[in-house]
């Protein structure tokens, strides 16, 4: 009995294996509204739905890992106006590298005015990507005149609508290695710990000699670049560029970075908890959708999950105070 | 004693005034019907919403909080309303549930935020989407249309050449300004919103404050869902998909200081900031820049006008020094 209740803590206090077995137990329960859904086939096809999720997510994440209140509001709005600027230089007949090149630039340029006003100003983070957000979000939609960009050469659907092995292409080659990097950043370099340090405590950070204002910009001017990246890979699986692609994105890199465990308080969390929490983000709306639940009541299950994982959170940090 | 601690607006949310007065001569020079009493009753109709909202939101933020929910709580209080005018249900009761649905809401984001100890953004992101997917569900698709109440009279009505809409809004800012400013409830607001723990010392429930703000903003949007009925004579799915962004820069333009530096504002800024807003959306249409970029300029404006607290901020120090 107490071995079992010991069990149990401990699958609720490791964020990983809890995580691990909500996962499970969501893919066990989502197999029985239809038989096709468990293969492994299946499993990894849904992912190329979570790679644009995932990789907004990251630099989520980390903005709010670094504390004081970080957030990044503009990331969907980021994510549409680089889209449409990649759309606009393809169809000005600049090359794909050239045009890639220039949407990864404005993205950073983006994360770069984010990270100006709230890193260096002073500005809050939630007013001031909030307010960036709708720059960014209007301008993409006064560049496309509201209607979609198309005309994107053939073969750049391989990006977003072909697999390798049976993994998608966008998870495979762009998702996973960026993880992968960001992970490594994270965990083995003197950024990594720095970004650990001035989210759990700002002014000890700075006595260390730390640059908080530099970190906080680079991390604001990295997630400008992952959502550029991730536009491209939109842009590729829908083959147009559309204004409004981002609309909602950030609730969900929110709720993600939450749910896999990052603090909000800043200084506290695990990226491979972020992918987790993505995976099972993706698995269960797509689950959802073959068992013909009305695609509406995702956005109310969002809602449910972002407030269930602070509460989680919370409850990890009082087990562990105890 | 205590009335010396009455508090005070500042300079900074007269500034706002004159930043308005400024503006509305701008527009009035460079484009002619801008100050025709057609167009100015038009952005008052217009406005009226944001400017009921903004009450609450005012409060809300004076205690270092945020809401995103309103829009979608003024959805779910429209619809709701809107399916008992169409039942023919009896006026008054429409207005009461309205409010008490609205107050009811309210203070389920108020609840949460205080007993699970959540941050504000967190949980009214959250009961944003929730309210957004019981929206969807229950219009189902479809709009409501035809709703002619007795409200509609509201907003078209005149008592003595002054449209009745401006009347309420200003019944509704003075009320407000009198309870935040005079009433011990707005004191512990003020006195929760600068300092929570010595609020708490001197014996300030800061959970209770902070639960009836939420409470009076649900009452203001209940209301102003009303306001929107018959405005517009229907309910359709993106109801209210804006109302919390434009209700925060208004707030924020007024000079009520964003999250993490509550207890400075009042809502004499407020007016003033929702009217700047309203007047500025109408008259960079009339001069005819497109109407996508309307939400680049209210951007603008949010960052500029932080700016400048921080400006006057810094200036303040410096003097002090």
């Amino acid at each position: 009995m107490i071995k079992i209740k010991k069990l149990l803590t401990n699958v609720v206090t490791s964020r990983t294996s809890f995580l691990i077995s909500l996962l499970l137990f969501i893919i066990i329960i989502l197999s029985f509204s239809s038989p096709y859904f468990l293969s492994i086939s299946n499993l990894l096809e849904i992912t190329q739905f979570g790679a644009v999720l995932a990789i907004v997510a990251l630099g989520e994440a980390l903005i709010i890992l670094s504390g004081n209140e970080g957030i990044d509001l503009s990331v969907g709005a980021i994510l549409s106006l680089s889209g449409v600027l990649f759309g606009l230089a393809i169809n000005n007949g600049f090359s794909m590298g050239a045009a890639i090149i220039i949407t990864i630039l404005s993205g950073i340029l983006l994360g770069c005015i984010n990270g100006i006003l709230i890193a260096y100003i002073g500005i809050p983070p939630l007013i001031g990507t909030l307010g960036t957000m709708y720059i960014y979000s209007s301008l993409a939609l006064y560049l496309t005149g509201g209607t979609p960009i198309s005309g994107f050469p053939q073969y750049f659907r391989i990006l977003g609508q072909k697999n390798t092995f049976g993994i998608p292409n966008q998870v495979l080659f762009v998702a996973i290695p960026i993880f992968i990097f960001t992970y490594f950043i994270i965990k083995r370099t003197s950024f990594g710990r720095k970004v650990y340090l001035v989210g759990t405590n700002d002014v000890a950070a700075r006595l260390a000699t730390i640059n908080t204002p530099k970190v906080r910009m680079a991390l604001y001017a990295y997630s400008g670049f992952l959502a550029s990246i991730a536009s491209i890979i939109m842009c590729s699986w829908l083959m147009t560029a559309r204004a409004d692609v981002g609309n909602g994105l950030e609730l969900q890199a929110v709720t993600v970075s939450v749910l896999g465990g990052i603090n909000i308080k800043g200084g506290e969390g695990n990226l491979s908890g972020v992918m987790l929490a993505v995976l099972i983000i993706t698995i269960t709306s797509s689950g959802l959708q073959i068992a013909n639940v009305n695609s509406i009541w995702q956005l109310a299950i969002l809602g449910f999950i972002l407030i269930f994982a602070v509460l989680l959170n919370q409850y990890i940090v009082d087990k562990k105070v105890a | 004693m205590l009335r010396k601690y009455v508090p005070q607006p500042s300079k900074r949310e007269y500034i706002t005034f004159i930043l308005l007065l400024l503006e509305i001569l701008l527009f009035g020079m460079i484009a002619d019907n801008f100050l025709s009493l057609d167009n100015i009753v038009r952005v008052i109709q217009n406005s009226a919403e944001i400017a009921l909202v903004s009450i609450g939101m005012t409060m809300v933020m004076l205690l270092g909080g945020i809401d995103l929910s309103v829009g979608s709580t003024m959805g779910i209080v429209a619809i709701v309303a809107g399916k008992m005018i169409q039942g023919n249900s009896n006026n008054f009761v429409v207005l009461i549930v309205a409010m008490g649905l609205g107050i009811i809401l309210g203070t389920i984001n108020g609840l949460i935020i205080t007993k699970f100890k959540i941050p504000d953004i967190i949980v009214t992101l959250a009961t944003m989407n929730i309210w957004r997917a019981m929206i969807f569900m229950m219009l189902g698709g479809k709009w409501i249309t035809g709703l002619n109440s007795v409200f509609s009279k509201l907003t078209t009505g005149k008592i003595l050449g002054i449209p009745v809409l401006l009347l309420v809004i200003i019944a509704f800012y003075a009320l407000f300004y009198y309870i935040t400013m005079y009433r011990p409830f707005g004191r512990h607001l003020y006195a929760t919103g600068s300092n929570i723990q010595s609020a708490e010392l001197l014996g300030i429930n800061a959970n209770k404050i902070k639960i009836i703000s939420y409470s009076l903003l649900g009452l203001m949007v209940g209301l102003a869902s009303i306001l929107y009925i018959s405005r517009m004579g229907s309910v359709e799915m993106t109801i209210g998909s804006e109302l919390s962004l434009q209700c925060i820069a208004a707030v924020t333009l007024g000079g009520t200081s964003v999250k993490g530096k509550g207890g400075k504002g009042s809502l004499i800024g407020t007016l003033a900031g929702v009217f700047f807003i309203a007047f500025l959306r109408n008259g960079i249409v009339i001069l005819g820049v497109p109407s996508l970029l309307e939400n680049a300029f209210i951007g603008m404006l949010i960052i500029g006008s932080i700016l400048f607290d921080f400006f006057l901020d810094k200036k303040k120090v410096a003097k002090a020094a």
